[in-house]
This record gives structure tokens, C-alpha cells and sequence, in this order.
């Protein structure tokens, strides 16, 4: 792991000084603002859209600050993974296409250094940005809708920041494989649609990392939830993925 | 100000006072949230789960000390004495002899004490470069075709080669970019597969295009490049004004994306530097550079001679008839040529070639048939003759008596040596022929 602490420093501070600073924390602070706001005047919206044809009726359900932390979930399990299947396809290879990894990786720095200190400075930069986001949209939920069940979409996020934990070890490992970004984003998108379809059903809900979502719905509507087994093999499955990005990316030619 | 300088004293009182106040919350607050999630019931805790919320309360408080141990840290050491400066020609030259003597007078901080002897030599009798029988293959493309060479450690040793030779290839597993299909690459004694960042931290590397971090400014690049040698503190300060000094570089503040190719050119030479490394390997160095420029990286070079070993591929064969002590030609991946390059030119037929120039020139000629020392000769298109010889001295002495006693006029009689370049081409379309 020789250079890993002079690498990261490296990483977070490209984090801040170009645009990747803007894409999870501004689609997370999105979902943040947006949700309870949504939810608050959907009413409204509602009532906007003007009469309905006869025999059609929209009931809108009143809202409450529980629907808004819903929202808010839905979002950082959608669209906030969307952004970050995209945005990572290219962590490992666009280094070596633009050729800036020759330059650090001829210096004593090794590859596993290389991989790891992307993959933790990422994690870093989502750690942080969940922790914003959530208090923004429990104090706008709060200012709206009351506080309601705050300490239960925190721990939902909890359990949601492990699912992001998964989705970023696969898109190292996809990113450290494949050379092309857009084959990587390709990629990553099919294994989200493999999570979301596994998801569907018990026995894979219930022990892999699919399980991870549908459990922080759980863990926010109060429900007996089971999400230590997919807690834990989602962490196992981030593992497996960073070591095997290590091992295919010291074999890779630079 | 005085906020700035408050936070950057730990000795004041008011800042100790605040800061033992802030660590007893964080602990207090730490405590209480453990003892009464430990109390409770999970039936009174919010999702029902202890074990999520202790994970929770645990991993917050890793953030801060994690991030300072990491990222945080930088070693105090002794400042080195800045490198002497100024104008004019050979400041470039003066600044890189420098680099390496006031990295010689303090601890090197990239000798590689955790390496092995190196193997099957003696230390200090390895050679800097050895590659045995090297290939190296592209799907079906032989990049390199059992590549052998050495070169000895303090040297600076010229790489030539047309395009797709395979220069680059050769530098790149050199510099651990890349394995050999087979065969053995070694570098200071040590395989630079197996030794890895050992050898790599006595390599200093520059590719024929570098390519940097767009948003990073020169001293930024310098401090990161330093840091990944181990480099810190004051010794990496010192380090990176010397180098930006060097560079030319001093006082550019825009960021790397704005430069100029040849600006990039010569951070590439800088930070190749920052290690004051034992092997200088250069792909194309001044391939980008204007005159002055590439006079000041040739200038270079020529100081790093008996301080460091240079590695230095090109297709300018001025410049490696201008700074190096031997060479190798490649072509096909194979090497069509190593030697000296005094040695190289005198090589080809084993032959000298003297120009004479007198007012009778077919008289002389029919006066050389014979001469022992004599090999060829030829009518040239300006009138004067072309000799080929294998005994210079005797040629260069009896020849002046000869055209005396013919009673010519001597105007010219000048050893026509061959050029580099002669022997380039020569080798190259030899070797396709």
C-alpha cells in the first residue's frame, strides 16, 4: 500500500477542485430539498391539475412527514445511484486512457494504493454528502411537516450508505476491468437491474445485498426489519469486488 | 489574521481551553450515547436495532482521526539549502548538478535499503540497465524480438530507433508499465517486475507525451510527485523550488491545463527529478521543446554524466551525438547496434574516410593504386576524391608527401567521418533489406 496516504490526499483534493465534487452531493442535496417539498404540495399540485373526466378521481393522500422521508429514500435508491453508476464508470480507467496514471504508477505508488485510495475517497465524498443531505431534508421536513420519524430515516440512510458501499465497490471493480467508461456505466447500470430484480424476491432479499433497500424501507416504516445479512454480505460482496479490482489492475498493463 | 494564526498555534491558552472543551462534549456526548444505547431496550430504539446505532455512533467519530492520519500528517525535516541560482546559459545544467549534490550531502530519502542484493552481481558492479533476450507481444505484433542490452551506471546512453521500433515498449517495462512476454528486465541489479516500488523509487520516469492532472499548478504536481517518493516537510519544499527553478517554472501560477506543450515538456523533466533518482529514463525528451529549450534539457543531461545514469530514447540523432557516451539502434525490436558512438561510426567496415581536394584529381587517384593503407576510392561530385581507409595515421601521413611529389596542389585533405546518421539509415535499411 505504498503511496496510499499521499494518493488520497491527491483524490479528495480533485474531489474539490473539479466536477465531481457537484454530481452525488448535488443529486443527493436534490433529493434532500426536493422530497418533502414535493410532498408538501403535492394537495396543491393536485388540486392544479383542474377537474378531472367524469369517472376519474386522483385521491392524494395528506401529507406527512413519513411520506417524505419515503420520497427521499426512493430518490437516493434511483436516482442518486443512477448518477453514481454514471459518474464512476471511468474512476480507474479514465486515469489510464488520459495517461495520468503512468506518470503517478512509475513512481513507488502501487496499484492496490491506486484502487483503494479512489475507492475511499468516494466513499468519503458520499459519507459526507448522505450525512448533508439527510439533516437538509429532515430540517425542511421538519419545517414543513413536522420532525416526525427522524431517527428512523436516519438509520434507513444508514442502511442505504451500505447499499452505496456495494454499487461503488462494483463500479471500482467494473472500472478496473473494462477500459471504456461507457462499458463500465453499461455495466453497473445491468448490475442495479440484477439488484432490483433479486430484490423481488424473499430468498434473495432476505440474504444479499438486494436486500439492502427494501430493508431500509423496513428499518423507516418501523418495521421488524432483517437487514443484518444483507448488511453483511453486502459488505462481503464490496470486499470481494476491491479485491479483485487490486488483482486485475496489477495485471494490467498501463 | 489573528483567527488564522489562533488556529494554527496550539499553544495558546484560549485555543487549548476551547479545544479541551470540544474533546470532553465529543467524549461526553460519545459515553452517554454508548451507556444508554448499551441500557436500552431494542424495542425503545428507533429501527429496533442497538447493534446499527453503535455502528452509527462508532464510525462518525472514525471520520475526523482517519482523515488526519491519512492525509493529515507531514514529517518535520532539516531544510536543505536552496540551489544556487542564476541567468544565462548553463543555469539549467547547474540547477540539475545541484539537485543531485545537495541530495548527495544530506540522507537520500529514496535509497532503497529494503531491496536485496542485487542479483548474481556484486554491488555497486550491476549494471543500470540489463535487458536478456526481452520480447514483448501484442496479440500477434512482436513489439520487441529478444532484446539484449546493458548499460553501465553513471552513463548517458542514447536509445535510437525509428517509429515502431520499439523505444517506447522498452521504456515502459522499464519503468514497470509493463511485463516482458519473456526474457529479463533489470534495472540497478534488481528485476522491475519482482522489486516493484523498490526499484521504482530509484527511477525517475518521463514518457514521450506526460500527461498531468489538468487542475493541479506546477508547484502542486511537484509536491504531489515528491510525496509519492516519501518526500515531505521542509525537504519537499526545498525540493520543488529547486525544480521549479529548473523548469523554468517559477512563479507560473495558472494550472497545468493552460500550459504550453513545451511548459509540460519541462515539468515532465521536473518531476522525473524529484527523486534525484540513480536511473533517469527520458522517452523523447525534447521532442516538444523549442531551440533554447531543448538546448537547456540537452545541457542537462550532460551535468547528470558520473551523478546519475540516463536513459535517454530519441530520434534526434544530434542530440544523442551531442550528449551521449554510447548508444544502442534498434529496429524490429532488436538491437541492429550497441556501442560507443566513436566506436559505432568507426565500426562500419572497420573503414575512415579522408576528403581530398587537389587540381588534378585522376592523377592522384592513378598514383593510389596500390597503396596498402588504401581501400576505395571515389570520384565525388565536386570534383575532389572520397578515400576509404582502414589505417588512418598512414593515410594522413603519406599522403600530403604523395601529392608533393606529383607536384598538385593540396587544397583540401580532411577526415570525412562519418555522421550518426550515416550509420542510422545504413543499419536500419540494412536490417529491412
Amino acid at each position: 500500500m505504498r503511496g496510499f496516504g499521499a494518493f488520497l490526499g491527491k483524490e479528495l483534493r480533485e474531489t474539490v477542485h473539479t466536477w465531481r465534487i457537484w454530481v452525488l452531493p448535488a443529486f443527493i442535496l436534490f433529493a434532500a430539498l426536493s422530497s418533502p417539498i414535493i410532498t408538501y404540495l403535492m394537495p396543491t399540485l393536485a388540486d392544479r391539475l383542474g377537474s378531472m373526466p367524469q369517472g376519474f378521481a386522483i385521491s392524494v393522500p395528506d401529507p406527512t412527514a413519513l411520506a417524505a422521508y419515503v420520497e427521499y429514500l426512493h430518490n437516493l435508491g434511483e436516482l442518486v445511484m443512477f448518477a453514481l453508476v454514471i459518474a464512476y464508470g471511468g474512476i480507474v480507467s479514465s486515469e489510464v486512457r488520459s495517461g495520468t496514471a503512468a506518470l503517478a504508477l512509475a513512481k513507488p505508488l502501487s496499484r492496490g494504493a491506486f484502487v483503494l485510495a479512489k475507492w475511499l475517497s468516494q466513499l468519503l465524498v458520499i459519507a459526507v454528502a448522505a450525512v448533508v443531505g439527510t439533516a437538509v431534508c429532515v430540517a425542511v421536513t421538519a419545517a414543513l411537516l413536522g420532525l416526525g420519524p427522524a431517527p428512523e430515516a436516519v438509520a434507513a440512510v444508514a442502511v442505504w450508505f451500505v447499499y452505496a458501499i456495494v454499487i461503488l465497490s462494483v463500479m471500482i471493480l467494473l472500472s478496473a476491468v473494462l477500459p471504456a467508461p461507457a462499458a463500465a456505466a453499461g455495466a453497473g447500470i445491468g448490475v442495479y437491474a440484477a439488484f432490483a430484480i433479486l430484490a423481488q424476491f424473499e430468498a434473495t432479499s432476505r440474504i444479499t445485498p438486494a436486500g439492502l433497500m427494501p430493508s431500509a424501507q423496513a428499518v423507516l416504516n418501523g418495521e421488524p426489519a432483517r437487514w443484518q445479512a444483507p448488511v453483511v454480505t453486502g459488505i462481503a460482496v464490496s470486499a470481494a469486488c476491491l479485491a479483485a479490482a487490486v488483482w486485475r489492475f496489477s495485471r494490467r498493463e498501463i | 489574521m489573528r483567527l488564522i494564526a489562533a488556529s494554527d498555534s496550539l499553544g495558546s491558552p484560549l485555543v487549548v481551553a476551547l479545544l479541551a472543551v470540544l474533546a470532553l462534549v465529543e467524549l461526553g456526548l460519545l459515553a452517554w450515547a454508548l451507556i444508554d444505547l448499551a441500557k436500552r431496550p431494542a424495542q425503545r430504539v428507533a429501527g429496533g436495532s442497538r447493534l446499527l446505532w453503535l455502528l452509527l455512533c462508532l464510525l462518525v467519530q472514525l471520520i475526523g482521526p482517519a482523515l488526519y492520519l491519512v492525509v493529515g500528517r507531514v514529517d518535520a525535516a532539516p531544510a536543505e539549502a536552496p540551489l544556487p541560482r542564476g541567468p544565462g546559459g548553463g543555469h539549467v545544467a547547474r540547477a540539475a548538478a545541484a539537485l543531485y549534490d545537495a541530495t548527495s550531502a544530506s540522507a537520500h530519502p529514496t535509497k532503497a535499503d529494503a531491496l536485496p542484493e542485487p542479483s548474481g552481481n556484486a554491488e555497486g558492479s550491476a549494471p543500470a540497465v540489463e535487458l536478456v533476450a526481452v520480447s514483448k507481444v501484442f496479440r500477434t505484433a512482436a513489439a520487441l524480438d529478444g532484446l539484449s542490452l546493458s548499460v553501465p551506471e553513471g552513463s548517458v546512453f542514447g536509445f535510437l530507433g525509428p517509429n515502431g521500433a520499439g523505444k517506447t515498449t522498452t521504456l515502459r517495462i522499464l519503468a514497470g508499465l509493463a511485463c516482458p512476454t519473456s526474457g529479463a528486465a533489470r534495472v540497478l541489479g534488481h528485476d522491475v517486475a519482482g522489486a516493484g516500488g523498490d526499484v521504482r523509487a530509484l527511477v525517475g520516469f518521463l514518457p514521450d507525451v506526460p500527461a498531468f492532472y489538468k487542475w493541479m499548478t506546477a508547484p502542486q504536481y511537484l509536491r504531489f510527485a515528491g510525496s509519492l517518493f516519501g518526500l515531505r516537510g521542509d525537504v519537499l519544499e526545498a525540493r520543488v523550488a529547486a525544480l521549479l527553478d529548473l523548469a523554468g517554472l517559477s512563479g507560473v501560477g495558472t494550472r497545468i491545463g493552460g500550459f504550453s506543450r513545451g511548459m509540460k515538456q519541462r515539468l515532465g523533466v521536473a518531476q522525473a527529478l524529484v527523486n534525484a533518482p540513480r536511473l533517469l529514463l527520458l522517452d523523447e525528451p525534447t521532442s516538444a521543446l523549442d531551440p533554447i529549450g531543448r538546448r537547456e534539457v540537452l545541457e542537462m543531461v550532460a551535468a547528470l554524466r558520473g551523478r546519475t545514469t540516463v536513459f535517454f530514447s530519441t530520434h534526434i540523432l544530434a542530440d544523442v551525438e551531442r550528449v551521449c557516451d554510447s548508444v544502442a539502434i534498434i529496429d524490429h525490436g532488436r538491437v541492429a547496434a550497441h556501442a560507443p558512438i566513436d566506436e559505432l561510426r568507426l565500426r562500419r567496415g572497420g573503414m575512415s574516410r579522408l576528403a581530398v581536394d587537389v587540381d588534378e584529381p585522376q592523377r592522384l587517384a592513378a598514383a593510389l593504386e596500390g597503396a596498402a593503407w588504401l581501400r576505395s576510392t571515389e570520384f565525388a561530385e565536386d570534383g575532389g576524391l572520397r578515400l576509404a581507409t582502414d589505417d588512418l595515421e598512414a593515410a594522413q601521413r603519406e599522403l600530403p608527401a604523395l601529392v608533393a611529389r606529383l607536384g598538385l596542389a593540396l587544397r583540401r585533405l580532411e577526415s570525412d567521418e562519418l555522421s550518426l546518421e550515416d550509420v542510422f539509415i545504413e543499419l536500419v535499411e540494412g536490417e529491412r533489406r
